[in-house]
């Protein structure tokens, strides 16, 4: 059995450390916006976003994974994949502590894995499901047995996405109740210290980190903030230095970008993709013809919803996949998304498929529901039912609120045009493929295969696509599905929605991860 | 002297009539004047007023704000008209009962009355929105549902006073029905308070209809003027006029109809018939 090693990056991390280290000043306090409050400082119980902006600077991932998506070590400062595919060896760090002084070891890897996330963990279960068993031949060692190969999960060890958790803090109790929910211990840069509701989360520099010379920073403060125009004004006037996940609106955003001491990125959102789409019932009429889906996706101008409703952030849908996928070689621009609306087309199409106009060229009639996710998603929503009247296609807009709407899409699945987003997550197995399977049709559960589209063909190459250990086979899989999809267009995609991230330029490294807002903030520095 | 002359003498209240009409106008001639629909996109977004044959401008879409502020006047009146409508036809019957007849009747009305008017009515009129979904249905039954206590409360008062009055004694022993001398004897007497609350209540009744819009609340298919300010509202630094006109409209029509009513007020109050 041979075995591929993976030790370039940690060489590369060392030579990036030794350039940088002249520069970097330690000391000062980063406060910056979380946004709405967390319900919780549990991850391995939510993927809450709030709890992301929060615990990752506490817990810690395996590994984590640079802006290109390359997997960087963290607790584990190496892997080994056997060629089957079925074995994954993590050699951990040595030396590591728990922020209440006991030694990290492999037994924490294998109960966090199989008694925590797998059991409790909304996308664990998974992320994990081919893990059979972990063994831990010694402390610094652990060995994950397959069942099947599962290439996807080496996408899933990041400290928001799977964090490692003290074995002796959980075990054998009520791992929902359990008091480490609010008052968590980890292994990471920070300290947990004070929880004010309603107002901040206050975490100190833990001084036995594992990483020598770091953090940085002496103290991280998350303020909550929940009105929109206050957050902007503490970010102009330097009381918060760091909002993420439109912490601050686009449209003061594109205010802000111009001054002096405010800085702004897209970088460290790629592991999320978040992608706006439209779902049909593909069960009745009119969406259960393919032809009016494909009708719709040729008449929509993507580039309007950028330019004129977010503020210009954002990339045009090209495929059922994210153009972030680009780098691993499975996205591929597809056909009936094209660089411009296409009305003409779009015509002809609903003329072939003998859907006709009545006399008042009215075609097809039906409600669309928009995500009640705030004012971008209603003009959105306005864009559309004015776009789609051109090929003859009478929509009414409808907007409830979230429980509603929840419940009417994903329980009672009573709806015929819905517009949402979805995060795509860094690989298609976690975050695209409950869009589509037919063992997605899970009536009840949120954000999965709402449209109940199933075929076999597709339901056989996204099982392939899953079990895959070979990059390159994977790539023709994925590609074959973009094509299918791309024919059936279950789901519109509509563009690549870009969150923005907002600082001030005295804070510096700050999105160093593909993670983002949700990495460590160990390397980031503040200039005096 | 005529109705008419007394209400001239108000010169503001003959002005508020002018604007109301006006408003009236463009309501009615919305379709002829802008013969697109108003959520059309029907040009460069962001446009100033004057600019790429907007006269008002654009907004972030690209939809006329001139069309909007026209057939945003339709919704407000309607809505305000009909919700009024509503209010005042229950206000009446329940005041009129309430104060006729006196007693357990007016007792158990009047706390019903009371309970609703403890709650503060815009928030009333929000939560009731929110729990029927968002229409022009359930908007005209919240704001009717949060006014007609007030009217309920201006009726009963006139019933009482009106009730014991010697031509209402007489219309009893010449055997008249409790109906009829409601409606025919009582009634007539206390229109023109009714007539004064109405009217006000039309324009608390367009505030209610654009702040609720404004929230998001607003029926999604039919544009208002409260629809309008709420959309334009984050581009209010960069494109003012996508909220000022709409704000312009609702600040005229409202200062309209209420000079109206202060006009009808004076003109029907017989004790104010003297005022100058």
């Amino acid at each position: 059995m041979s075995m591929r090693k993976f030790f370039l990056f940690v060489g590369m991390a060392l030579f990036m450390s030794c350039k940088m280290a002249f520069a970097q000043q330690a000391g000062g306090n980063l406060v910056y916006i979380v946004q709405p409050e967390p319900p919780s400082l549990a991850p391995y119980l939510s993927t809450s976003g709030p709890i992301g902006l929060v615990a990752p600077k506490i817990y810690q991932g395996l590994l984590d994974y640079d802006l290109e998506l390359n997997i960087v070590p963290e607790l584990a400062e190496s892997y080994e994949i056997s060629d089957d595919g079925l074995t994954v060896t993590f050699n951990l760090q040595k030396g590591v502590t728990w922020h209440d002084g006991e030694p990290f070891t492999s037994a924490d890897v294998q109960f966090t894995i199989m008694d925590v996330l797998k059991q409790f963990h909304p996308r664990g279960p998974n992320s994990f499901k081919e893990v059979k068993e972990i063994q831990t031949p010694d402390e610094h060692t652990a060995i994950f047995k397959l069942e099947r190969p599962a290439p996807y999960m080496m996408r899933a060890f990041a400290g928001y996405e799977s964090p490692i958790v003290p074995k002796h803090l959980l075990e054998g109790k009520d791992i929902r109740e359990a008091e480490l929910g609010n008052n968590p211990v980890g292994t990471g840069p920070f300290k947990f210290v004070e929880w004010k509701k309603g107002q901040y989360i206050r975490l100190e520099k833990n001084e036995n980190y594992w990483k020598e010379g770091l953090p940085y920073l002496d103290r991280v403060v998350a303020r909550v903030i929940p009105d929109a125009s206050t957050r902007t004004a503490a970010m102009e006037n330097g009381e918060v230095m760091y909002g993420a996940f439109g912490a601050i609106p686009n449209v003061d955003v594109v205010r802000m970008r111009e001054m002096d001491d405010i800085g702004t990125t897209t970088d460290g959102y790629s592991m999320i993709n978040p992608m706006a789409l439209l779902e049909f019932d593909t069960t009745e009429p009119p969406f259960d013809n393919p032809a009016v889906r494909n009708a719709i996706s040729l008449t929509l101008d993507r580039q309007f919803f950028i330019d004129n409703i977010w503020f210009g952030y954002g990339k045009k849908a090209t495929s059922a996949l994210s153009s972030n996928y680009e780098p691993t070689g499975l996205y591929k621009p597809s056909a009936n998304y094209p660089e411009k609306p296409d009305v003409a087309a779009a015509i002809k199409l609903l003329d072939d498929a003998g859907i006709s106009a009545d006399a008042d060229g009215v075609r097809v009639k039906a409600t669309l529901d928009l995500i009640p996710y705030g004012e971008e998603w209603r003009r959105a929503g306005e864009y559309i039912k004015q776009a789609v009247a051109e090929i003859g296609i009478e929509l009414d807009l409808r907007y409830e609120d979230v429980p509603t709407w929840i419940k009417r899409v994903y329980g009672d699945y009573d709806y015929a045009m819905n517009l949402n987003y979805f995060y795509q997550l860094p690989d298609p197995v976690i975050g695209v493929h409950r869009h589509y399977g037919t063992d997605q049709i899970r009536a009840g559960t949120p954000f999965v295969n709402s449209t109940r589209y199933s075929d076999a063909e597709l339901d056989e190459l996204l099982v392939q696509g899953a079990t895959s250990a070979d990059p390159e086979a994977r790539v023709g899989i994925y590609h074959k599905i973009q094509d299918k999809l791309s024919t059936d267009q279950p789901v519109v995609n509509l563009f690549e929605l870009e969150f923005i991230t907002v600082f001030n330029s005295k804070l510096k490294n700050h999105d160093f991860s593909a993670m983002g807002s949700y990495s460590s903030f160990d390397k980031t520095w503040l200039e005096k | 002297m005529s109705f008419w002359q007394l209400y001239r003498r108000n010169k503001s209240a003959v002005f508020g009539l002018i604007i109301l009409c006006l408003v009236f106008i463009m309501a009615m001639f919305a379709g002829i004047v802008f013969e697109d629909d108003p959520f059309t996109l029907a040009g460069k977004p962001m446009s100033a007023p004057g600019t790429n044959g907007f006269l008002l401008g654009s907004d972030t879409l690209g939809r006329d704000v001139a069309a909007g502020i026209a057939y945003g006047a339709r919704t407000s009146l309607l809505i305000a008209g009909l919700a009024t409508a509503v209010a005042v036809f229950v206000g009446a019957v329940l005041g009129g009962l309430a104060g006729y007849y006196g007693g357990w009747v007016d007792d158990i009305l009047m706390r019903v009355t009371e309970m609703f008017q403890t709650i503060p009515s815009f928030v009333f009129a929000i939560l009731l929105v929110a729990i029927m979904k968002p229409s022009i249905q359930s908007i005209i039954i919240a704001i009717a549902v949060v006014s007609w206590p007030a009217v309920a409360r201006l009726v009963r008062g006139e019933f009482i006073s009106l009730r014991n009055r010697e031509f209402i004694q007489a219309c009893h022993t010449v055997g008249m029905s409790d109906i009829r001398i409601m409606v025919k004897e009582i009634l007539p007497n206390c229109l023109s308070p009714i007539i004064v609350a109405g009217s006000l209540m039309v324009a608390t009744a367009i505030l209610i209809e654009s702040g609720l819009s404004f929230l998001g609340l607003g029926d999604p298919n039919i544009i208002s003027w409260g629809f309008q300010i709420g959309a334009g509202r984050t581009v209010l630094r960069s494109a003012w006029w996508v909220c000022t006109f709409p704000g312009v409209a609702i600040l005229l029509t409202v200062l309209a109809i209420n000079l109206v009513g202060e006009g009808l007020n004076d003109a029907l109050n017989p004790r104010l018939r003297t005022r100058t």
